[in-house]
């Protein structure tokens, strides 16, 4: 086959623009930015980086593009999204590039430079991580109807869940099964915690724990895009944080039907 | 009256916490906490006259999607990322828990009670978030419009 220079040397640099562009949209799906946004975003960048016309496709777990040229000629990538996580502050900023990029695209090197930066960018701290586990445990259990005894045992259980959690991660350990042995091992923790005489109502205990496995970004998420017209990614994320939920539920449910 | 005034707070504390969790880093906290509190205010005082919990959660839910879709606007930044952990007090965990409790327990009755409780309750907050964000489309395109058409004109 022979391609000749010039054209060929069009493609290499209409797939490398493309694949920046693909590269944002990858960080806002997998940071938890809704379907919509991601689309929006693609087709915008497409049209600030010269493209004539953009055809994307996102669900949750994969990315496809077609982008054509306006003289002719077109490039289409696919990303195959793996796993996602909640890192707003990446959508934030990945949302105010594509912003500059709308009002005045970059230079292809500055933004490669952008993106590895907002790549690269540490997620929070783990101490600090640990930290808003244990508030949040504390506050949900006395907003729920606790007493502060009650929350200080949440506070210690929250903690808990925080080492559990990262143990799994750390193991690698499939993530459905992982959420059900560390709500369990929540759970227990409650149970022996107020055996051993702090706090003395573990359903509230357990509720202010139970707050940060439930999937409420992702819940919150699949509405919208229903609501904008995605309802296939909007079914896809409910029914994966319905699963999640009733997971959880299961962990804490094991110990409770023990005890 | 103390109770509510604690338990806002800890909504407050909550929301706060779960923001920072989600990579949240500014000034917007202080907006975030704010708004939740000012939700579960909403909720507070639609339960206090009387109106019912799942009206209480509707308006609340109401509120915070709107206030969080204009804030967005205000200070350029995704609107979920304000709207989720002001949520956090809205969201049934407690009515899910019991749900759970009863079915392993064997309370069919308190089962079918909690977890009819828990699917109105959703119910209640997504209809508040989905008309939250029709009405905000709305007026995003009719203010596009009103504007283009001004353009239009002078130029």
């Amino acid at each position: 086959m022979t391609v000749p220079a010039p054209d060929g040397q069009r493609e290499n640099q209409m797939d490398s623009r493309l694949s920046m562009i693909m590269d944002m949209g990858e960080i806002l799906l997998t940071s938890g930015a809704e379907v919509s946004r991601v689309e929006d975003t693609i087709t915008r960048l497409c049209r600030a980086y010269g493209f004539e016309r953009a055809d994307v496709f996102t669900i949750t777990s994969s990315i496809i593009v077609t982008a054509a040229a306006p003289g002719g000629g077109s490039c289409t990538q696919t990303r195959r999204i793996r796993e996602r996580g909640t890192d707003l502050g990446k959508v934030e900023k990945i949302n105010a590039l594509s912003r500059r990029i709308c009002a005045e695209p970059l230079a292809l090197s500055e933004l490669e430079r952008e993106i590895s930066e907002i790549r690269g960018a540490k997620g929070t701290p783990r101490s600090v991580q640990l930290a808003m586990y244990v508030t949040i445990s504390f506050a949900l259990s006395v907003f729920f109807g606790g007493s502060w005894a009650d929350g200080a045992a949440s506070a210690v259980s929250g903690a808990i869940l925080f080492a559990a959690l990262y143990a799994c991660s750390a193991l690698k350990l499939n993530d459905i099964v992982g959420t059900t042995l560390c709500s369990a091992a929540t759970a227990l923790a409650v149970v022996l915690l107020v055996k051993a005489g702090l706090g003395d109502q573990p359903d509230k205990i357990m509720i202010g724990n139970i707050m940060l496995v439930i999937p409420g970004r992702q819940l919150t998420n699949s509405l919208r895009d229903m609501i904008g017209g995605d309802t296939i990614s909007g079914l896809l994320n409910l029914s994966e944080a319905l699963m999640r939920a009733i997971f959880v539920a299961m962990g804490f449910a094991l110990v409770v039907f023990v005890m | 009256m103390q109770a509510q005034i604690i338990q806002t707070i800890m909504g407050m504390i909550a929301s706060a916490c779960f923001a920072v969790l989600f990579g949240v880093r500014d000034r917007k906290l202080a907006w975030i906490a704010a708004g939740s509190g000012a939700g579960w205010a909403v909720y507070l005082v639609c339960v206090g006259l009387g109106h019912g919990m799942y009206w209480g959660l509707f308006w609340a839910s109401l509120f915070v999607s709107a206030l969080s879709e204009v804030l967005a606007r205000v200070v350029r930044t995704p609107v979920i990322l304000l709207l989720v952990p002001m949520l956090i007090p809205e969201f049934p965990g407690k009515d899910l828990y019991y749900t759970m409790y009863h079915f392993v327990r064997n309370n069919y009755d308190e089962f079918a009670e909690t977890s009819n409780m828990v699917l109105l309750e959703a119910g209640a907050i997504a209809t508040g978030i989905i008309l939250a964000s029709c009405a905000a489309k709305l007026a995003w395109s009719i203010t596009a419009h009103v504007s283009h058409r001004n353009n239009g004109r002078c130029g």
